[in-house]
């Protein structure tokens, strides 16, 4: 087919389209979590100390840095499904948020922590139900961005959906911050990182495949 | 030892090309094709035909220094069909061109992303191997991206992708088996996409 036959094929019947608004695909992001949450919640899924706890500054720290990784990961994903934006310095952007959470977990351990065994403070067993529970929780996070990126049009779909996994494993694992019961900041570190990276590293090998623009 | 080689084969292209080649969409028409193509998404046929048209013609002069000559006019026909597919995509407050280049790199990583998956893959009958000029323009940006590449990469595909020999006549010429010219082809043509991959504005 020669490219003249192609463009008089392509503009004969043009339909108007509804054009992308980011400021949609942000709404129902945050809808998505809002309800999410809030089933969570209503399912009677809160930590029983809450109301002693909301004020400590381990959790502050949890569910306020959580918070922000999740808005920031959100943000630079929906910004990467478009053709003419740059992902990385977005993806840079949030691991230094990452990084700096972490660090700033040193200084809200509850006193004590420090004193106890390391295999008793990273508690495996309970580690490891805490990341599946993320991954759970981030499953329809995840496949919301799946469905925006690929009506999107990402001119770097990997970029694109290790940002998605990110933002997803980061709402999922704030969503269980509101019933996990353990106060150390170590042991939120391993596990919640455990857990979003799954979600990350699933995302960067789903998302992507048979992408085409 | 190498730029020798390129220059031999592929002579730099001259003022004019060279002028060609920081042709950018959002120079030639930085709004009209804004507007044409926020017309086209509101379902105006003649808007969008006039932009397609347009478009074609900066697409080929894009891909004619980026693809040897047999590729061209399928990464037009293919980015076309992306444009159509995700004209929702473009956002009428921004400029055009960045987002008409990104689709075509898009599509011109996809199409030397092909080239690699058959490295001696039938070259359609527009590859004239004496096509001396054709193949200088064809390949302007193509030549200083292969500079990046191992020699024995960048011989065997400018031997076989852009002068349209046979595997088995590069060997010959290369002086390598012809699975080790296949080899280069392969691995040079992913090594050149993830370097354009890598690159924010490839010229």
């Amino acid at each position: 087919m020669s490219n003249d036959a192609l463009i008089a094929e392509l503009s004969s019947g043009l339909a108007p389209v509804r054009r992308r608004s980011v400021a949609r695909e942000g709404a129902l992001l945050l809808a998505l979590c809002g309800m999410e949450l809030s089933l969570f919640l209503a399912m009677g899924a809160m930590r029983p100390d809450m109301n002693h706890a909301a004020d400590s500054p381990y959790l502050m720290w949890r569910v306020g840095s959580l918070a922000c990784l999740a808005v920031t990961a959100c943000a630079v994903a929906i910004h990467s499904f478009s053709p003419a934006a740059r992902t990385r310095p977005g993806l840079t952007l949030a691991g230094t948020l990452a990084a700096a959470a972490i660090v700033a977990g040193v200084f809200v351990a509850p006193s004590g922590t420090a004193h106890r065994a390391l295999l008793d403070r990273l508690d495996p067993a309970s580690g490891i139900v805490c990341a599946t529970s993320i991954v759970v929780l981030s499953l329809p996070v995840m496949a919301l961005l799946g469905a925006l990126m690929r009506r999107a049009a990402p001119t770097e779909p990997r970029l694109s959906a290790l940002a998605a996994g990110l933002a997803a494993g980061t709402c999922g694992a704030f969503v269980f911050a509101f019933c996990c019961p353990f106060n150390d900041p170590l042991y939120a570190v391993v596990w919640y990182s455990i857990g979003c990276g799954a979600v990350t590293a699933a995302a960067r090998w789903c998302l992507p495949r048979r992408f085409r623009l | 030892m190498q730029s020798e080689f390129l220059s031999r084969l592929m002579p730099r292209p001259s003022l004019d090309a060279a002028r060609v080649s920081r042709e950018r969409p959002a120079r030639t028409a930085p709004d009209e094709w804004g507007q044409l193509m926020a017309a086209a998404q509101d379902g105006h046929g003649g808007a969008y035909r006039r932009l397609l048209a347009e478009m074609s013609a900066w697409l080929t002069r894009y891909f004619t220094r980026r693809l040897p000559a047999g590729e061209v006019d399928d990464a037009v026909q293919e980015t076309l069909m992306a444009v159509h597919r995700r004209r929702h995509t473009y956002d009428p407050r921004f400029p055009f061109g960045p987002w008409l280049a990104a689709i075509a790199k898009n599509k011109w990583v996809d199409q030397l992303r092909s080239l690699a998956r058959h490295p001696d893959g039938e070259l359609s009958d527009d590859v004239a191997v004496g096509d001396h000029e054709a193949s200088v323009v064809s390949t302007s940006v193509l030549a200083t991206l292969l500079e990046a590449l191992r020699p024995a990469q960048a011989q065997a595909i400018l031997l076989v992708k852009v002068q349209g020999y046979s595997v088995e006549e590069a060997s010959s010429r290369i002086g390598l088996s012809p699975s080790a010219v296949k080899m280069n082809i392969h691995r040079g043509l992913t090594r050149l996409t993830a370097l354009i991959e890598k690159t924010p504005d490839v010229e």
